[in-house]
């Protein structure tokens, strides 16, 4: 322990010299003057000091305060060592931040003990301080990770702008980030898809979940994927790569180009609300899956909730932090009153709803994140229209022969070549239907000359699939082409194949389809997915519109 | 490659999963799937989660399967479907032939 002497009197300073090490104490330093004991301890740091009161240039009460100020935060003990009895000096040493006082002549044992208590007095502010040190130092971690928090929430969690006007949100978050994520995506085939969801736990851990869940959606939203599969998939990615006690509660819903159809999962979100134009709720939907990134994916259900709609309804979601929210008495918000709210104002928005929220809260700081979703069925039409596509104009020529024909199946292979085209993803579903019912019409009617009517009976159908592998084997002479023209002015995509074959009499097929039958449901559907069919030459040539 | 199939546990129920596409290439596998080993089968499942791709002959062997078990199994259900999926069988008027979910 390194302790200063400071007294003008040098046979003073010996006796404690001498009385110190016999005590143990070595590590000892003298000041004869006031100004000299400011300069030494500036050099030394000591650990305690003995001070005199009186000396000439500066009194022990000058020295004292401008000591424990250097001295900083860690406990220095000051302790006077005076001549001065009255008490009027005592109490002085005091309160200019001595620590303690001993009159002289001074006795050593109870200098000797007053020395060690205060030694460990200096010992405890020691640690403390050190602990506060490594406080500010957490805190500060804390505090940064917070900042990289709302970073990769602002930076990598984005939302199509363009959706904007058809959601009505507001999220809320608590002071520390919570872990409630809203995820919207336009659907290639000019819906919507949103996804609102909560992280169990707080803070990074919450906000690195978000990373995949959000870059994870977007990119399956762009290839129109179902809920159940982005369900699926989400939580497959969570599973692997969340602790076993952190999940994903969410709901995904898809709303179909109509903008009045819903498909819903949800997966240990609240009831999603379906108000009526006048604001009764008429149907929920309530979790039917536990949360994300708990279950095996074989163990993970697949029902989906589905709803067609009227124009003007709407469906609300929100997250638990809504509900859970409590007022002055610790009385939970429920879902009643969202649903008294929307009662009596059923346009009301979701901003109007959070003044409702927080009065009831009284202002006081949430514990959760509140985030509130609703979409109203409308026309999405404008929507479509807004989707980006490729102004590149571009024609694709396929002439199959017999050989290629028999080897290959080129449905597959055009769909993916159109569709890699920017926009043109949306479409891919729907152009293989198109595509493949021309392409097997072209083979099965024109080149190998099958019969429909075989297909009337279970035998029959058989039979006509074998035939046509048969008769396909066989094939030796035969020209299919596949043209695919796209109009980027027209934003139009025009789909011809042509036959080597006979044709048929296009002219008198337009028979009503028969449900019973087990055939003639193409054309049906090569009618109602495209935009026109026109059959020219003999017959063995059409031609498909599609506007994208 | 054959199909993807399950039955309940009192061997009263089959479910078969079709492939992602579903088309003329898998008469042979589809047949098979649904008519073998069904001696206690009364309710068939067709789960087109996996499908992203149907043409009309898939709708000629959903029919063709019903006529083969029809008097055997009393239920039949499609479950699962993709929205494009299930606007093929909404074209097709499938949902009054069918349990569509």
């Amino acid at each position: 322990m390194r302790i200063l002497i400071v007294d003008d009197d040098s046979l003073n300073r010996f006796l404690l010299l001498h009385m110190l090490e016999q005590k143990g104490y070595v590590d000892c330093y003298e000041a004869e003057s006031g100004h000299e004991a400011v300069s030494l301890a500036k050099r030394i740091n000591p650990e305690l000091v003995l001070l005199d009161v009186m000396m000439d240039d500066m009194s022990g009460y000058e020295v004292a305060p401008i000591l424990k100020g250097q001295a900083g935060d860690i406990y220095l003990p000051i302790i006077f060592i005076t001549a001065l009895d009255d008490e009027e000096s005592l109490v002085r040493c005091l309160e200019v931040g001595g620590d303690d006082f001993v009159a002289k002549p001074f006795n050593k044992t109870i200098l000797a003990a007053k020395i060690s208590a205060h030694a460990r007095t200096r010992e405890l502010s020691k640690k403390s301080y050190e602990q506060n040190q490594q406080l500010v130092f957490y805190r500060s971690a804390v505090e940064r990770e917070h900042k990289i928090v709302e970073h990769i929430f602002s930076n990598a969690v984005t939302n199509d702008k363009k959706l904007l006007p058809y959601l009505d949100f507001t999220l809320m978050p608590a002071t520390d980030f919570n872990g409630d994520l809203l995820l919207f995506s336009a659907s290639p085939n000019g819906g919507l898809y949103y996804l609102i969801g909560d992280f169990t736990g707080h803070g990074l851990a919450a906000a690195i979940g978000a990373l995949p869940v959000s870059q994870a959606f977007h990119t399956m939203a762009s290839k129109g994927l179902s809920v159940f599969e982005m369900a699926q998939t989400l939580n497959e990615t969570l599973l692997k790569l969340l602790p076993g006690d952190m999940f994903f509660a969410a709901a995904i819903v898809h709303v179909s180009s109509s903008g009045t159809r819903f498909e819903i999962w949800n997966s240990g979100m609240p009831d999603l609300l379906l108000f009526d134009l006048y604001g009764q709720v008429i149907k929920r939907f309530g979790s039917q899956h536990m949360a994300l990134g708990i279950l095996e994916p074989h163990e993970m259900g697949k029902d989906v909730q589905w709803h067609q709609g009227l124009v003007g309804e709407r469906l609300l979601a929100f997250s638990d932090g809504v509900i859970e929210i409590t007022d002055d008495e610790q009385n939970m918000l429920g879902e009643e009153p969202i649903t008294d709210w929307v009662a009596q104002k059923a346009d009301i928005s979701v901003s109007e709803l959070f003044e409702h929220i927080t009065n009831f809260s009284h202002n006081t700081d949430p514990l959760d994140d509140l985030t509130c979703v609703s979409y109203t069925c409308q026309s999405l039409s404008a929507l479509a229209r807004r989707q980006q596509v490729t102004h590149v104009p571009f024609n694709l020529n396929l002439t199959l022969d017999a050989e290629t024909i028999i080897e290959t199946d080129p449905v597959k292979s055009v769909i993916n070549m159109v569709c890699s085209q920017i926009g043109m993803y949306g479409l891919h579903a729907r152009l293989f239907t198109l595509i493949s019912e021309l392409y097997n019409n072209a083979l099965d009617h024109g080149i190998l000359q099958l019969d429909s009517n075989l297909k009337h009976s279970p035998e029959g159908f058989e039979a006509y699939f074998d035939l046509r592998m048969q008769r396909l084997a066989q094939l030796n002479q035969a020209q299919i082409t596949i043209t695919l023209t796209y109009e980027p002015t027209q934003r139009r995509l025009i789909i011809v194949v042509r036959d080597s074959g006979a044709g048929f009499d296009y002219q008198q097929y337009s028979k009503q389809v028969d449900l019973e039958n087990c055939f003639g449901r193409g054309i049906q559907l090569v009618n109602e997915l495209s935009d026109s069919v026109r059959y020219f030459e003999s017959g063995n040539a059409v031609e498909v519109t599609i506007n994208v | 490659m054959s199909l993807e199939r399950r039955f309940s546990a009192d061997k009263k129920q089959l479910t078969v999963v079709a492939d992602e596409v579903f088309d003329f290439g898998k008469v042979q596998d589809f047949r098979v799937a649904f008519s073998t080993d069904i001696e206690d089968v009364e309710a068939v499942i067709i789960d087109l989660h996996k499908t992203a791709y149907m043409d009309s002959s898939a709708l000629g062997m959903l029919l063709n399967m019903q006529k083969l078990l029809s008097g055997k199994v009393t239920s039949f259900k499609i479950i699962n479907t993709r929205p494009q999926v299930l606007k093929i069988l909404q074209i097709a008027r499938f949902d009054k032939k069918f349990e569509i979910t």
